[in-house]
């Protein structure tokens, strides 16, 4: 072999080498650098009301007026809790509803204040009634199906639906004036896998009903979007886990496809107020004592106005359950955890409260 | 004499014949799975920075080197191309399997059911395969150039 051919080997040898060491090194610069996201922990932002034991927990929240918390519950899907967050009185309330027959899977109320809806998305019937007497009645019937729906307005729910075209998850609007019509976007959640377990997530709208977001489960992103659906903010959290981390079957012969292990969950419940979005995280850490863990959920709060984290703070277990679901309305933080509804203040020392009443 | 002349004028055409069916093979197979390797990817410790850019140019430029090796005037530079990637890809290996306890792998088709060990004796293999195909090759040339 003639020398320059072994010294051209040799140069690409050490040109192939050092390109890859330094992408090793630059990558993990960058994500070491990421993973080191060191929470802040400023003392007690929130301070606990009191916790409402309410013997079952198989309850969610429904919505919240005038300092009234409305909690429904998922094995007995037409029986309401009115919990008043000042005096504590409980009132028991039973939907009235016109079609009982219908093959309902999952049954929501959700309300909009002065309105209630009831709905499951499986079903494309949604009823609707005032909070005055708590009768359902038919509101919309058609053919739109949907995976999870929010009211944000009198004739209008925040949906997640299945793309025809695509068979992937898309964010719309379904609004009834005299016949139902469903916008959809389907440029805000973005595919990385399959389109629908990837981009899975909560649905939110801010305690005014001026904003709704989207918290993907598993990677570290959250949308806030504008009641036209545009795209107000796409924020990073200060995870690091850019791309959802699951694993899904193939399509079996009945069509369907299933996660084959356990995803790693990077967000969990979240809620929206104002500029401030919530998110409940099971991930710790750098400098984070993992035994906190075991007594109380934690919490990261972004400002997606200023494209910020701010800080985050620990809701404690009842009874060693952990955080289910929670919303913030006004200065309350509400959250269902096991049997019980705990109930917080947000202070305003570390917080800018400056919502609408509602 | 004669036979090994056939054998020296043939090794570069099947070295280059392996290299297109193996660039092929895995740059078809990754894109079947796209988004499968991207999350690969995306999980390697390495990459997972640039794996959206890598997960596009790896498989893009196999195909290109592919291409070059069918062209008889660029068969020296596929070689050269192909050894340099190899190389990149055995010090990827090596990289993970030393500096990494998590270790994925997104090569495409059945290539991902090698062993770790495999996989680098299978790229050296191939290196080898392109050292030799650059050395008849170079040699080749300059002998064309005598005679012409």
């Amino acid at each position: 072999m003639k020398t320059t051919t072994i010294y051209r080997l040799i140069g690409l040898a050490i040109f192939g080498i050092t390109t890859v060491v330094i992408l090793f090194l630059l990558s993990e610069h960058e994500v070491h650098r990421n993973n080191a996201f060191v929470r802040r922990y400023p003392h007690h932002p929130i301070t606990k009301m009191f916790d409402f034991d309410l013997g079952y927990d198989s309850y969610y929240i429904a919505g919240y007026s005038n300092q009234e918390l409305f909690l429904g519950n998922h094995t007995a899907p037409l029986h309401v809790i009115k919990l008043n967050l000042i005096t504590k009185d409980t009132t028991h309330i039973r939907v009235q509803i016109e079609d009982k027959n219908l093959p309902f899977k999952s049954v929501k109320i959700k309300l909009f204040p002065p309105y209630f809806f009831v709905m499951d998305g499986t079903v494309p019937v949604i009823f609707r009634g005032t909070l005055r007497d708590w009768e359902a009645k038919l509101w919309i019937k058609n053919n739109i199906y949907f995976t999870k729906g929010l009211p944000i307005d009198s004739n209008e729910l925040f949906v997640r639906s299945i793309s025809s075209k695509t068979k992937e998850s898309v964010l719309g609007i379904l609004k009834v004036t005299d016949t139902a019509n469903i916008v959809l976007n389907n440029t805000l959640l973005q595919k990385q896998i399959d389109g629908v377990f990837d981009v899975d997530g909560s649905l939110l709208v801010s305690s005014d009903y001026q904003t709704l977001g989207y918290v993907y489960y598993y990677r570290n992103e959250f949308l806030v979007i504008g009641n036209n659906l545009e795209l107000l903010a796409k924020q990073q959290t200060i995870d690091t886990v850019k791309i959802a981390r699951i694993s899904l079957s193939e399509i079996d012969d009945r069509g369907e496809v299933k996660m084959t292990s356990p995803p790693l969950e990077i967000n969990k419940s979240a809620t929206l107020s104002g500029e401030y979005i919530f998110i409940n995280s099971k991930r710790l850490g750098k400098y984070e004592d993992g035994e906190m863990l075991n007594q109380a959920s934690i919490i990261d709060l972004y400002d997606w106005k200023n494209k910020t984290y701010k800080f985050s703070f620990y809701v404690y277990d009842v009874d060693k359950k952990k955080i289910k679901e929670f919303k913030v309305w006004n200065d309350y933080l509400i959250a269902i955890i096991g049997n019980s509804v705990s109930v917080y203040k947000l202070k305003s020392s570390h917080f800018e409260l400056n919502n609408t009443k509602l | 004499m004669k036979l090994s002349k056939s054998i020296y004028q043939i090794t570069p055409t099947i070295g280059a014949f392996l290299f297109i069916v193996l660039f092929v093979y895995t740059a078809t197979s990754k894109f079947l799975d796209f988004s499968n390797f991207q999350t690969q990817l995306g999980q390697s410790p390495l990459l997972t920075a640039y794996a959206d850019w890598v997960s596009w140019g790896i498989p893009i430029l196999e195909l290109i080197i592919a291409a070059l090796f069918i062209m008889p005037k660029y068969t020296l530079l596929a070689f050269y191309a192909s050894y340099a990637l190899m190389v990149m890809f055995t010090t990827y290996i090596i990289i993970i399997l030393n500096f990494s306890d998590f270790i994925p792998c997104s090569c495409g088709g059945v290539l991902e059911k090698l062993s770790w060990t495999d996989h680098i004796v299978f790229n050296i293999v191939f290196i080898g395969i392109a050292v030799t195909g650059i050395a008849i090759q170079t040699r080749k040339k300059t002998s064309e150039k005598r005679i012409g």
